[in-house]
């Protein structure tokens, strides 16, 4: 079982909310989510929409066609009636509007219950939430319960003022439209508990497992609600959270609770990251652990703010002036951004230097029901590691002693003990300016030479010790190789299910670490003569470019979306035909 | 018991004769008269000349990008808020620069302290015009003279909230040393504009400029009057500087309102969070 809902109507006035309600219903039912909204860049006015496939089986991306489209407004079906098909169901208010296309119609009357029981033009999602939940046969018990939580601090009266209106939605359905009831949505016998997570909430719940002590933003989105997550959670978590002035600041001041030892992130979008990047080249050169959580939006400048596109690669990867090492992770779904997430934070602090989680619009802001026992192994699988951090005095045989302490130290692998500052009997300067071990500025050719080739290191002894190989998903001796990285994993699975049925094999192979590559390894995945296609959501196949530059590697195939839709399964199945 | 010796690092770099000596020696006395030594306290140098004193001067330090120490000090402040955090800048750095820093900084009472070498003129890129330049300052960059009018920087800090703001002068080592360690041993947000020559590339704001036109505030004056604050700060329009505390008032500082520090653990120092499930619960 597989079916789509998508909820619409005028910005301001509650689709997101109403839409994450209904993924939450589904999921506390026992079943798969996952979930995609647009929205314009606009407080008021504008289309919202929401959509979410609901599956009895994990499912990896949206459902190409929609087959419950509630319109909360005219607008809802003007926009979304090109996804509809002949089975499709309308739910949506004769006394507002109605048409004559051939689909099956739900008269749900919002404004004659808003009348009736003296509500709000808002409360038209509850009433709504109400009738798709008595189309897909679920119990009204759940949503009544979601009511609860929402509303228990406003009192035992709102909560069944709300309640009354996803009642009447109810009735309205079971009353007129027994024949059309599916029964979809019965609660599951034998269900795994689980949680609905944005990439953004994954990247949140994965910082406070990681131990991020202080995180610092300026809203930006897709990424802001980090910040609102982290800092709602504060007073629990204990981290500190800063809303700083500009994301210069944010990042700085980031830097400087990572240099008093305090594990620290910031998370921005593209023109927030390009302000942080001269400090980014900063952080690489006093060696000072940081992770940016950069949330991509169709760019440049001002670009398109609240769609989707893979459009910073490149600039992640090559932000900074000078040469220093960093990492770039891009996870490809919710659970993968808590993973990734988790390591990411070990990494910065193992490499001291930063890290860098690449996410966008897509996989920040859309929801998928994880089963909560994996959340469970994952947290208790995962070890902080600090790296070579020294945070208790150091013992006195050791060869540094006062002045002699080395913070740049030229090791093996690149990486130098760090003292955490405080330490009695110990100091040291983290420097932005070339320097000698013990951290004292310097312009002679062979310091700086032996400091950069101890920074380079570090490189090197990531790709031994951390670097991970593409995941290889499907048949990886099949003539088709799609080749892609971060969020577009999911319809790229979900495509090679629709071709496996048409008897086309193929193989996937998926990025998580994307910067740097390891040529050696990388090269002997593409030894064979086969039809490599590269899937991205960007217009200069940024990956491929990387992976070129990288490895020696060119793929010229390619799938590209640009006008900030996430990629959607036409887009690489018409290339089969 | 720390000596000078203790905090002395490399021996400085700076022209004979600049202002900038004075100002190191005085940091060092302060510190060494409050009882601290090299590892207990912060201190961020920003860059520029002042900011070179960041390998004569040992602590543990940053030596940070241009314009970007407050942030820096500010950061390190809330990660422990044990140790004392100074940011060591000049004019161009902290007015220029991150002039958007300061400003929420000051609003922000952080508890740092800011110590502005106040030159008047980029020297480390040598000499072009400073946002502290006079107007009509011919630089480098302004040969036909500078357009803008100055900065006034104990103005600037005092309209935005700063709780502490004086000014020295660094031909008066002693007044330096005691402003200093005034500001340091002051809980809040502290700026300390100290007006230094630079004998290189300033022929205009020299010593004997500044020797004709300072002068202390004596002991009458009331530094928690706002209103006489900001006369005070404003006299630099006549070419006058008045040296001492412009400004002081008590408010809790940014740290101290924050709840997470209420127990006065410092960050790096608290137990790691262990309720994850409840965080975990809003998601279900």
């Amino acid at each position: 079982m597989i079916f789509s809902v998508k909820i619409g109507g005028e910005a301001g006035f509650g689709i997101m909310t109403t839409g994450l309600l209904f993924s939450k219903i589904a999921s506390r039912l026992g079943y798969e989510v996952i979930d995609y909204v647009e929205y314009p860049s606009l407080v008021r006015g504008g289309h919202n929409a929401y959509e979410i496939t609901v599956s009895d089986e994990k499912n990896n991306a949206l459902k190409k066609e929609i087959d419950y489209l509630i319109c909360l407004n005219k607008d809802t079906f003007l926009k979304q009636k090109h996804l509809l098909h002949k089975e499709s169901i309308v739910v949506y208010d004769k006394e507002d509007f109605d048409f004559e296309e051939n689909f099956i119609k739900v008269n749900l009357p919002f404004k004659k219950i808003i009348q009736e029981l003296k509500g709000q033009a808002i409360m038209k999602n509850t009433i709504a939430l109400g009738g798709i939940l008595a189309l897909l046969g679920a119990d009204i018990k759940v949503l009544n319960e979601l009511i609860k939580e929402q509303f228990l601090k406003k009192g035992e009266i709102i909560v069944s003022f709300n309640q009354s209106f996803a009642q009447k939605g109810y009735e309205q359905i079971k009353n007129n439209y027994f024949s059309l009831i599916k029964n979809y949505l019965i609660e599951k016998k034998d269900k795994q508990e689980k949680i609905v997570v944005s990439g953004n909430d994954a990247f949140s719940l994965g910082s406070v497992i990681a131990d991020c002590r202080f995180y610092c933003a300026y809203p930006m989105t897709p990424s802001s609600s980090v910040l609102t997550n982290l800092a709602s959670w504060q007073d629990k978590t204990n981290m500190i959270v800063r809303h700083a002035e500009d994301e210069i600041s944010v990042i700085n001041t980031a830097l400087g609770a990572s240099f008093a030892g305090a594990r620290s992130a910031v998370g921005t979008s593209g023109g927030g990251f390009a302000l942080m990047v001269e400090s980014l080249s900063f952080a690489g050169i006093a060696e000072i652990p940081i992770v940016v959580f950069l949330a991509s939006r169709p760019g440049p400048a001002t670009g398109m703010p609240t769609w989707t596109e893979q459009g910073d690669l490149l600039f992640a990867c090559f932000a900074g002036h000078g040469e220093f090492p960093k990492i770039v992770l891009a996870p490809g779904d919710q659970k993968e951004m808590i993973d990734l997430t988790l390591k990411a934070f070990n990494l910065a602090d193992i490499y001291q230097t930063p890290v860098i989680i690449l996410s966008d619009m897509y996989l920040s802001e859309g929801h998928r029901s994880i089963d909560k026992k994996l959340i469970d192994e994952i947290i208790n699988k995962y070890k902080i590691n600090r790296g070579k951090l020294l945070t208790e005095k150091p013992q006195e045989n050791q060869e540094f002693k006062i002045l002699n302490y080395k913070r740049y130290k030229i090791t093996e692998d690149g990486i130098s003990e760090r003292l955490l500052p405080g330490i009695p009997g110990y100091f040291y300067q983290a420097n932005s300016y070339e320097h000698l071990e013990d951290g004292h500025t310097t312009e002679d050719s062979k310091p700086r030479i032996d400091q950069v080739d101890k920074r380079n290191r570090k490189w090197i002894t990531y790709l031994k010790q951390d670097f991970q190989m593409p995941n290889i998903y499907g048949d990886k001796d099949a003539q088709i190789i799609f080749v892609s990285w971060g969020s577009t994993k999911g319809i790229i699975l979900e495509a090679q299910n629709y071709l496996e049925k048409k008897d086309i094999k193929t193989g996937f192979y998926h990025f998580n670490y994307v910067y740097p590559l390891d040529k050696e390894k990388i090269k002997k995945l593409f030894l064979e003569k086969k039809r490599y296609i590269l899937v991205e959501n960007n217009s200069w196949a940024q990956f491929g470019k990387l992976l070129s530059m990288e490895t020696g590697v060119e793929i010229e195939e390619k799938i590209l979306r640009y006008d900030g839709r996430p990629i959607n399964l036409d887009d690489i199945i018409l290339k089969f035909n | 018991m720390s000596n000078i010796q203790d905090f002395s690092g490399y021996n400085p770099t700076w022209c004979p004769g600049c202002g900038n000596w004075g100002i190191g020696v005085a940091l060092k006395k302060a510190l060494v008269e409050l009882g601290y030594s090299p590892d207990q306290v912060v201190i961020v140098f920003g860059i520029g000349c002042s900011g070179n004193m960041n390998d004569f001067v040992n602590a543990y330090a940053i030596h940070s990008l241009h314009g970007r120490a407050i942030p820096n000090a500010i950061g390190a402040k809330l990660a422990n808020h044990k140790m004392p955090v100074i940011a060591v800048v000049g004019d161009g750095d902290c007015y220029g620069e991150g002039g958007n820093h300061l400003i929420h900084a000051c609003r922000g009472n952080h508890d740092i302290k800011v110590l502005v070498h106040d030159n008047r003129v980029y020297g480390l890129t040598t000499g072009q015009s400073a946002p502290t330049s006079p107007k009509g300052f011919k630089s480098k960059s302004t040969p036909l003279g500078l357009i803008e009018a100055p900065i006034n920087p104990l103005a600037l800090a005092l309209t935005q909230g700063a709780s502490f703001i004086a000014q020295s002068f660094a031909g008066d080592l002693i007044h330096l040393t005691n402003t200093i360690k005034k500001a340091i041993s002051h809980k809040g947000f502290s700026l300390v504009n100290v007006l230094q020559p630079c004998v290189t590339f300033n022929k205009i704001n020299t010593y004997e400029y500044y020797l004709k036109r300072i002068y202390k505030l004596d002991e009458k004056y009331e530094k928690e009057n706002f209103n006489e604050a900001l006369k005070k700060s404003l006299e630099a329009n006549q070419e006058k500087f008045p040296l001492g505390i412009i400004y002081q008032s008590e408010r809790l500082a940014y740290h101290q309102q924050i709840s997470q520090l209420f127990d006065d653990i410092s960050l790096i120092n608290k137990n790691k969070f262990d309720k994850i499930e409840d965080i975990i619960n809003y998601f279900k």
